[in-house]
């Protein structure tokens, strides 16, 4: 139908979803699934890049035990609020530099003052490993201030340009080496520039969740820098110092806890005939022809393991504007909203906080795989004794939590429920034993987290609670992590924002920030919703009120099947007739304005529920059609007996059924009127024009004779009933007693069961919420020459974006950035065992 | 609202007067926001009250009046299909109607109830008779109607377009089964003058049976239907034939036969001499005449007058009981404690 592809005129032109920062509209990808935005239930988000900015920025970091960094995070921020604790911005000190990627303040370190701390090799070490453990590109001019890096991700970028804010800054690679131009190292103010032989690169994947470098310096040492999560580095470190573990481990979950993105450095001093060795095996796994990933992966292990620590750093992933007003309007609006994520528990928990997704009065199930007696297990190393412990664990949680959560539902009192479980209980809950247990705790529980979650947990999330609880799903996402997700779930939705294109691309609507959602949904979906099931039910009405005349009809002609109406009746009744009003009301009926519907977001609750198209529904518009199609033939019929006007003359055939069309035309053209909320211009235009297209059609088409060879059974019919007092009567007569039911019935449910939105729109009849939109509308009219032009630009059409990147700790980290362009292009040496590891993602095609 | 550029964009630096936006990129700029002039209506009970009880006003005089005009017409209906087979064919009426060497001929009396004024208007219905068949329908040509014999194509007549390999005119089963019994009045001793002109439409008359077609090899075949046709007529003034082709809605009919120009009074009896050719009892159809008067709205129909005094009155019924229930029992208008959320927060 045409009207959805208007719909998208309206959700790709609206501009309360301009994103003027990014210059993005909204973009409606499919025409299809309008009304499905009226109706979803359940809202499926990633964190990262969703939920947050994803500007990645340096905020704190760990080293040898000591925390650095004196920022406090929003999050914190929120927490320390809801306990009612004012916080001021603290004073920036002159060393604050604050750029993309850096937020990070604190003397101690700044400007070589590490020199003067308790451990400056500690430190030093910390910064090389920055510097030099990674895959970033450096882009432009070789001068601080001007540099670019290119990173997979915006951790990456984030913390080279920490290390660079450190002095320490790596300006160049080349395919062996890289270089980096280290301040105040030997003595304060001395600057050099030192070059790193790179010999191998263990690159980054989700299994292995950590990155290694084994470079060589000038003097011939080598040193292995890692980088990873705490779990795994953890795991691989060298006996001893557990004070610094103990301790670097509380900062970590300090950290986590303020809603940061923590990530482990570690080194291992390498002797040389201890690498040869590796190395070979190494070219060996390398250069072999199936299973590379997997040998590289094992060949990592070996040289992986007795690492020592060195700290940790934190990157602070700021909330997008507007994320919590817009999470609790949502869920005002009887919408449940997972946040499935890669992040660690912590952090997930604490976004989800920050969101407002959970609150302390919610009742929190956490499932969690990080338990001491998991680790116990996992400490010996058996496969299948871990699997069966967890499997054990998981199903016990889930039976305790079932019954504490059903025991609260029955008590009408019970708080709301909030259920947080992470990936590695996650895979053996969606177990097809476990799968309807978790199913039925996690529709009981308002919000649900899920943390640490690979991508394709997330689709099978998404699609269990699609096929399991037979509700509409939304997924927004906007990495290359959530592309699976977004096509599991009914309706995707793809944040066109730093993540690069992937999710836009999989997505059926694209918008900039999260907030549009409450536009997307709560006005855009629900009128979508509302309009489509006016349109159904009124094509279903229109049609089978039509047909039925036919149907009485032929009980009196023998069942010969005789048409009552000419054949051009017919065929033009859906198409000229009664075709334009419906899609005049499909594009405009409005039943309460945007900001109400935003102001009163319960109104989308009727969209969950499908109130407008329920078989209720559905069968009080067959009732009215099959009373009104009897009252359509039965009266126009019995009144055309016998003879008419003074002439007594009879009517024939065709000028009963002329005369039964007329009046359906009118009635069917005049219900649709009835059943608008705002009658525009065009609601009018359109209606009257119909009526009269009609009458014209009839007029012309009963004045001529056609040359071919065929009944001219209309011939001049419409003049003889309008000659007959019969016609005016009944025109008059038909359609009132036909549309009395109708009004009867609209009149009653209006007055002892009305909808919400006519209650709402009662409230406001008086004092029309028009302000707010005409406002709008005024600077709309007047955007300024630059806005104006950044909006025409976007209406160009697109390209895709060259650079594509994605969270660096979250599952989905695969090497989509060494297939975009030119890196890969020659073959290097240290780039072989990232290409091992660069597998060509298979859903992107 | 439009007018004041400056003060709706401070933020636009260089506060240059924007041109007017010229109004078709303003209506589609409203199109796209969603934002056109609406009025909002909404079933109030006080709007759904006083619809109701205007319409009511409005329709129960109408309806009285068409109520009035349909009484004021007087009908005689006389059915004689089967009085009028002899006592000794009743148990086979076929045989009778069959048998062409029989004399057709019947005698009927009508008495006359009350006064009826001239034009009196003579029909012949017909009951159980599927005018409205899907293939008696379709039976006709158009085309030949208007042309004759120039228009050579009749295979929409079947199966009446051929007999004795020549073309039929009028063809099709409709023309065949053509109605042919005739009556004949006489009052007193005095035969009454009828006039058979001016009972088919005009239009079909001049515009769809041709000035200059004459009935053309009619009722050759074997099976004969109904009633012929004078070859020397051309077809526009065969009104008989044109009344009958204009296929009636339903099974049951009326059409119109003749006109007697001369008033009947009351107590009157008026002799029927009538030829009762028309078969209708191969498919057990009733044969009724029919003298009526007419009224400015047509002949006896009580229906339209009723449905209209029906309407209005339950209009005004359902007005008042609106208004008692209004009364007595109103929702407060945007409440919102009525709303569904409402409700249900406090049901708990």
């Amino acid at each position: 139908m045409i009207k959805f592809i208007q719909c998208t005129q309206f959700i790709n032109k609206d501009l309360d979803m301009y994103h003027i920062e990014s210059n993005t509209p909204a973009l409606a990808r499919t025409s299809n699934l309008n009304e499905e935005l009226g109706q979803v239930e359940y809202i499926f988000s990633d964190k990262t890049g969703t939920l947050t900015r994803n500007m990645m920025e340096f905020f704190k970091c760990s080293i040898g035990g000591e925390i650095y960094g004196t920022g406090i995070t929003e999050i914190e921020r929120g927490s320390l609020e809801r306990k009612g604790l004012k916080v001021n911005e603290a004073n920036k000190s002159t060393t604050a530099i604050h750029e993309k990627g850096f937020n990070f303040d604190d003397a101690r370190l700044m400007r070589g003052a590490w020199r003067n701390e308790a451990n400056p090799e500690i430190c030093k070490e910390f910064f090389r490993c920055l510097a030099i453990c990674h895959t970033v590109l450096p882009e432009g001019e070789e001068s601080p201030e001007k540099i670019v890096y290119q990173a997979a991700s915006p951790d990456e970028a984030a913390l080279v340009t920490a290390a660079k804010n450190f002095g320490f800054f790596f300006y160049r690679r080349t395919p062996t080496t890289i270089v980096v131009r280290e301040s105040h190292v030997e003595k304060m103010g001395k600057i050099q520039d030192v070059v790193y032989e790179i010999l191998n690169v263990l690159e980054f994947n989700s299994t292995r969740k950590r990155q290694s470098v084994v470079c060589r310096y000038p003097n011939g040492r080598l040193v292995l820098y890692c980088k990873g999560a705490d779990s795994v580095i953890y795991e691989r470190l060298a006996d001893g110092n557990e004070d610094i573990k103990r301790v670097t481990r509380e900062h970590l979950e300090q950290f986590g806890s303020a809603g940061l993105r923590t990530l482990c450095l570690a080194y291992r001093e390498l002797s040389s005939e201890l690498y040869e060795k590796w190395n070979e095996k190494f070219i060996q796994a390398k250069s072999s022809l199936r299973e590379r990933e997997k040998k590289l992966d094992e060949v990592a292990e070996l040289i992986e393991k007795e690492l020592t620590l060195i700290g940790s750093t934190a990157i602070e992933d700021k909330l997008q504007v507007g994320v919590p007003s817009c999470i609790e309007t949502l869920s005002k609006a009887g919408i449940k909203i997972w946040v499935l994520t890669g992040d660690k528990m912590e952090t997930a928990i604490n976004i989800a906080y920050a969101c407002s997704l959970i609150d302390n009065e919610m009742k929190q199930f956490i499932i969690s795989s990080e338990t001491d007696a998991v680790r116990e297990v996992e400490d010996k190393g058996d496969p299948v004794e871990i699997s069966r412990f967890i499997r054990d664990l998981v199903k016990t949680e889930l039976e305790r939590c079932l019954e504490e959560a059903q025991h609260d539902l029955h008590t009408l009192t019970g708080p709301k429920l909030a259920l947080v479980i992470d990936g590695k209980c996650l895979m053996y809950a969606l177990d097809p034993n476990l799968r309807v247990k978790l199913l039925k705790l996690s529709l009981a529980c308002t919000s649900v987290v899920c943390c640490r979650v690979s991508p394709l947990q997330k689709a099978q999330v998404t699609s269990l609670v699609k096929k399991g609880a037979r509700k509409i799903t939304l997924s927004i996402g906007d990495g290359a992590n959530d592309v699976s997700m977004i096509q599991a779930a009914h309706v995707g939705v793809g944040i066109s924002g730093l993540e690069g294109m992937q999710a836009v691309m999989a997505s059926d609507f694209a918008i900039a920030q999260f907030r549009f959602l409450t536009d997307l949904l709560l006005v855009h979906g629900r009128w979508s919703y509302v309009r489509l099931c006016k349109v159904i039910t009124y094509f279903f009405y229109k049609n089978l009120t039509f047909t039925l005349t036919q149907f009485w009809f032929t009980f009196q002609t023998g069942f010969s099947g005789q048409r009552f109406y000419d054949d051009w009746f017919q065929s033009l009744y859906n198409v000229i007739f009664t075709a334009l009003p419906v899609i005049i009301v499909g594009l405009f009926d409005k039943d309460v304005s945007a900001s109400l519907s935003k102001k009163h977001p319960e109104l989308y609750k009727e969209g969950i529920q499908n109130t407008f198209f329920k078989w209720r529904v559905v069968a009080v518009w067959a009732f009215f059609s099959f009373y009104q199609s009897l009252v359509f033939y039965y009266f126009t019929v019995t009144a055309s007996q016998n003879g008419h006007n003074s002439s007594g003359k009879t009517f024939g055939l065709w000028d009963v059924s002329t005369m039964a069309f007329t009046c359906v035309v009118v009635t069917v053209n005049l219900r649709l009127l009835m059943a608008c909320n705002s009658i525009t211009r065009w609601h009018s235009i359109s209606i009257s024009g119909s009526i009269l297209a009609w009458f014209l059609f009839i007029f012309l088409y009963s004045a001529i004779m056609t040359p071919y060879d065929r009944q001219e059974n209309v011939y001049f019919v419409i003049y003889v009933l309008m000659s007959t007092f019969y016609f005016y009567l009944t025109l008059l007569h038909v359609p009132v007693v036909a549309l009395l039911g109708d009004f009867i019935y609209l009149g009653l449910q209006r007055w002892f069961a009305p909808y919400d939105y006519q209650i709402i729109q009662e409230v406001y009849r008086n004092n029309p919420e028009e302000n707010t939109r005409t406002e709008h509308l005024e600077i709309g009219n007047h955007l300024t020459p630059d806005e104006a032009r950044s909006y025409a630009i976007t209406q160009l059409p697109r390209e895709t974006s060259k650079h594509t990147g994605f969270a660096f700790d979250s599952p989905g980290y695969e090497s989509f950035f060494a297939s975009q362009q030119g890196v890969f292009a020659p073959q290097k040496p240290w780039d072989v065992a990232r290409r091992a590891s660069m597998r060509q993602p298979t859903h992107l095609q | 609202m439009e007018m004041e550029p400056a003060s709706s964009s401070g933020s636009s630096g260089g506060s240059q007067p924007h041109s007017m936006p010229s109004r078709r990129s303003r209506a589609f700029y409203r199109f796209t926001q969603q934002n056109l002039p609406a009025c909002k209506p909404a079933l109030t009970p006080g709007l759904v009250i006083i619809t109701f009880l205007l319409l009511g006003i409005i329709f129960v005089p109408v309806g009285l009046v068409c109520l009035h005009a349909s009484r004021s017409v007087v009908e005689i209906v006389d059915r004689y299909d089967i009085e009028c087979i002899p006592e000794q064919y009743q148990s086979n009426k076929m045989s009778y109607i069959k048998d062409s060497t029989i004399s057709k001929d019947c005698k009927r009396d009508l008495k006359v109830q009350s006064h009826m004024k001239a034009p009196i208007y003579i029909y012949y219905e017909l009951e159980n008779y599927y005018q409205n068949h899907r293939r008696y329908v379709k039976s006709r040509s158009d085309k030949q109607l208007l042309h004759g014999l120039k228009h050579r194509d009749t295979s929409l007549c079947k199966p009446q377009e051929m007999s004795n390999g020549l073309s039929i005119v009028p063809c099709g089963l409709i023309a065949w089964s053509l109605f042919n019994d005739t009556y004949s009045f006489v009052r007193g001793t005095t035969a009454m003058n009828i006039s058979r002109k001016n009972i088919a439409w005009k239009s079909d008359q001049d515009h769809k049976y041709g000035k200059h077609v004459y009935p053309f090899n009619f009722q050759n075949g074997s099976l004969i239907g109904g009633g012929k046709l004078d070859p020397n007529t051309p077809l526009s003034d065969q009104e008989d034939l044109i009344v009958w082709m204009r296929t009636a809605a339903l099974p049951k009919f009326r059409k119109l036969y003749g006109r007697i120009e001369e008033d009947l009074n009351a107590g009157e009896v008026i002799t029927v001499h009538l030829v009762n050719n028309y078969n209708t009892y191969s498919f057990g159809g009733k044969k009724k005449l029919v003298l009526t008067t007419s009224s400015w709205l047509g002949g006896k129909n009580d229906f339209l007058g009723l449905a209209y005094a029906a309407t209005g009155f339950s209009f005004i019924l359902v007005a008042i009981l609106f208004a008692l229930i209004h009364v007595k029992n109103p929702r407060p208008q945007g409440d919102a404690t009525f709303s569904s959320w409402n409700r249900k927060t406090s049901a708990r």
